[in-house]
């Protein structure tokens, strides 16, 4: 017995870690089957001299969002007649295939990541071409562009431009973060307007057997969640990137900066006992368990949690709710965060026409809606429907008054990763764990960064 | 005279055939990309398109003043010499009490096992093992609450290296106990019977007969012992993080960092400093294994 049960969670480990925006496939779902039944859409383009192309695709074929591309591969075939040549490569796909594979003529056509993952490892050599002609091709319906389907926060920002100026990305799947909840469980949640009516819903959520936080530890980037969130408040879309490039660290000297480390501190005591030892995917698991109330993960936390439900033998008609982190007092950015997957059409592709009108066949509606029916993930076409457990998020994601930043405002790809690991996680694991206190945090990130830039030359 | 003239002569026609292909094959697949691998150290390179471009030795200075790789290079050091002492006492104490023991083969066998697990399972296994998780703890922290302690976060990254330490000597004390053990089993046994003859204790016999005459066998696997624990890779990989992404750099090794930097977890390839780093490696072993040969060296025994 507890052999089989080793088995089962070694097997659950495993294909939870294979990544963050995954979802549960289940064929059963009405919607998912009305998906796959339903009649392929007329495309928007189709190319005049290509007769095929290449797809490295991050996705493994069997997992929902590799489904749903399928479709659409089937579809765009079926419909143009051009072959499309796909290999289903999965998330180090860009790292490990295709960077090696730009020293080559041998590269693929069209191929997907996340924006800030391809503008490092892609970009930043000058491995893309422009797409902005994509965002002006046809999807399908009637005389709409993807320029017109795409919501502009999608788009127009600038870490998604390449040196020339030119947008190298076409998103088709936005990865949102948020505190996450059972509803069923933790009943009457409202969006906390201050960082007071945090805390004390997290103190009021505490019992003897039930911690108000949970968190995976040894996730770096989990655990930067924090105090980003709170940082971007103060400093607005690119702020936060802007004092991680000063060169002398003086920009940390910020008073924002200062309170947003003060709030992410108060959040500790909240953590569940065991967060700084713990094995991802345990303590997510744990929150699945009722071990604590709240989360904050990326959007993909309902459906990787559910994979999980379901493997256990949990009822998983549980509905998630989510709410964003409240303004802390003096902020003056109502920020959410997003980063965007999407699209991306090598430098040296052989047939670019084919590659570009299939990424603007995907945008269409009947297309696109696969993501969240089949992957239940969110998309960066407001006129999508979402399920259930990612409607609040998407309201926020669509609200105009919103300020849209990119996912840690970029700091992810900052000197191609190392800022973070080098200055960046040490000093906020620190904070975190209450070894350094905030001004202690604040200091240590204001020196270690002017000695990492005078070391990168 | 004459057939032994022609028999020299057809060996030396034989010589370059059989030594060409094999150099060919080593000059190809090991020498020149250890030489690439020196070269590219001194140039800034993503590897995904671009061109290397000389840098010099900023890929070393950066290296120096880089806590990641500080932290790499004091773990590696504590996995070599703090898992190394611990492996070899290990395997010593149990060549000592192995060669009289009855079923001693079997025990053997049994020390063997944890070699034949691939170290990426072990860690995953060691990973249950050392859970922390209040009311549903893993096998360490149950006996360890069992017995009225405490339960530790053994996999926090302040405490992981020693975890991953002990660790590799449960696993790879077997392995070194095997090479001993076939090295004493060569002592002629009258040695050992004379001197429980004389009276002596289990540990004279050890300092006099065992470890004089195993001497060469032991630097041969002090040898092996500094290669292996200087590429550790999987088992921190695996136990300290998440198994997907690099674990936090507290924990790292040499081998953690070469492939951070060559595949880093978000970001750009930076094989230049992935080579240096490699480079880093081979001096490090070199200097170790010369070193470990000089406090070896002793005139062979005969016996």
């Amino acid at each position: 017995m507890p052999v089989k049960r080793t088995m089962a969670v070694t097997l659950a480990v495993g294909l939870v870690v294979a990544g963050c925006g995954t979802g549960t496939y289940d064929p059963e779902t009405p919607e998912a089957k009305a998906y796959f039944a339903a009649p392929c859409p007329e495309p928007g383009v189709k190319p005049a001299s290509d007769k095929e192309f290449t797809y490295w695709s991050m996705w493994t074929k069997d997992e929902p969002q590799g489904k749903v591309l399928g479709k659409a591969v089937r579809c765009f075939q079926e419909k143009t007649g051009v072959k499309v040549k796909v290999q289903w490569l999965g998330r180090k796909g860009y790292s490990q295939n295709l960077g090696p594979a730009l020293n080559t003529d041998n590269v693929p056509d069209l191929f997907d990541q996340d924006v800030t993952k391809v503008a490092a490892a892609i970009v930043t050599p000058g491995g893309t071409q422009s797409v902005e002609d994509v965002y002006a091709m046809k999807v399908g319906e009637g005389d709409k562009t993807v320029r017109d389907v795409l919501s502009p926060s999608s788009i127009d920002f600038p870490q998604n431009k390449d040196k020339d100026g030119n947008n190298f990305l076409v998103p088709y799947e936005t990865l949102s973060s948020a505190w996450w909840f059972n509803r069923d469980q933790t009943k009457n949640v409202q969006q906390p307007k201050t960082m007071a009516e945090l805390y004390s819903l997290f103190q009021s959520s505490q019992t003897k057997d039930r911690s108000a936080v949970s968190q995976d530890g040894d996730i770096s980037f989990y655990n930067m969640y924090f105090f980003t969130q709170l940082a971007e408040r103060f400093t607005g879309a690119g702020g936060l990137y802007a004092a991680a490039s000063d060169r002398s660290g003086q920009s940390w000297r910020n008073p924002g900066l200062l309170k947003a480390a003060e709030e992410t501190a108060k959040l500790r005591p909240f953590f569940i006992d065991g967060w700084d030892a713990a094995k991802f995917p345990q303590n997510q698991q744990r929150w699945a368990d009722g071990d604590a109330s709240f989360l904050y993960l990326g959007s993909w936390a309902p459906s990787e949690v559910r994979e999980y439900l379901t493997k256990q033998g949990v009822d998983t008609k549980v509905t998630f709710g989510s709410f964003q982190f409240p303004m802390p007092e003096g902020a003056t950015h109502d920020i959410v965060e997003q980063i965007t997957i999407g699209f991306g059409v090598t430098k040296k592709a052989k047939h670019p026409e084919a590659a570009k009108a299939f990424a603007a066949y995907f945008l269409n509606k009947e297309l696109l809606r696969g993501i969240p029916d089949v992957a239940s993930n969110l998309v960066p076409r407001p006129d999508v429907d979402v399920p259930e457990d990612l409607k609040s998020l998407k309201a926020v994601l669509d609200d105009p008054a919103k300020e849209h930043v990119l996912q840690y405002d970029g700091l992810e790809s900052l000197a191609g990763g190392r800022w973070t690991t080098d200055v960046f996680d040490p000093a906020n694991l620190a904070l975190l764990k209450g070894q350094l206190t905030p001004q202690q945090f604040i200091d240590r990130l204001a020196s270690t960064q002017a000695t990492f830039w005078r070391n990168q030359g | 005279m004459g057939a032994i003239a022609a028999h020299v002569g057809r060996k030396r026609r034989l010589f370059l055939p059989f030594l060409v292909p094999a150099m060919a094959l080593y000059v190809a697949f090991l020498v020149l990309p250890t030489l690439a691998t020196v070269v590219l150290s001194f140039t800034k390179w993503a590897g995904a398109g671009d061109t290397p471009k000389p840098n010099g030795v900023g890929n070393y200075q950066q290296l120096l003043n880089s806590e990641a790789f500080q932290f790499s290079f004091v773990n590696t050091l504590i996995y070599v010499f703090a898992g190394g002492v611990g492996t070899f006492v290990l395997a010593f104490l149990f060549t000592m009490v192995l060669r009289d023991m009855r079923g001693g083969k079997v025990v053997r066998a049994i020390l063997f096992f944890p070699n034949i697990v691939a170290p990426v399972a072990l860690g995953m296994f060691l990973g249950f093992v050392f859970k922390y998780q209040p009311h549903k703890q893993g096998l360490a922290n149950f006996i360890l609450t069992e017995l009225g302690g405490t339960a530790q976060k053994f996999l926090a990254p302040d405490n992981v290296t020693w975890v991953v330490t002990a660790s590799l000597i449960w696993a790879s004390s077997g392995f070194f106990i095997t090479i001993l053990m076939a090295a004493v089993d060569n002592i002629p046994p009258y040695l050992y019977e004379d001197s429980d003859l004389a009276g002596a204790s289990p540990w004279q016999k050890f300092t006099n007969i065992t470890l004089p005459l195993t001497w060469d066998v032991i630097g041969v696997a002090g040898v092996l012992w500094t290669i292996n624990a200087l590429k550790i890779f999987e088992l921190v990989f695996v136990l300290a993080g998440p198994g997907t992404y690099s674990p936090p750099n507290r924990a790292w090794t040499l081998g953690i960092f070469v492939f951070d930097r060559t595949f880093g977890s978000n970001g750009t390839p930076d094989f230049g400093a992935a080579c240096a780093c490699a480079v880093a490696m081979i001096v490090l072993v070199s200097v170790l294994v010369v070193a470990l040969r000089r406090l070896m060296r002793r005139d062979a025994l005969q016996y």
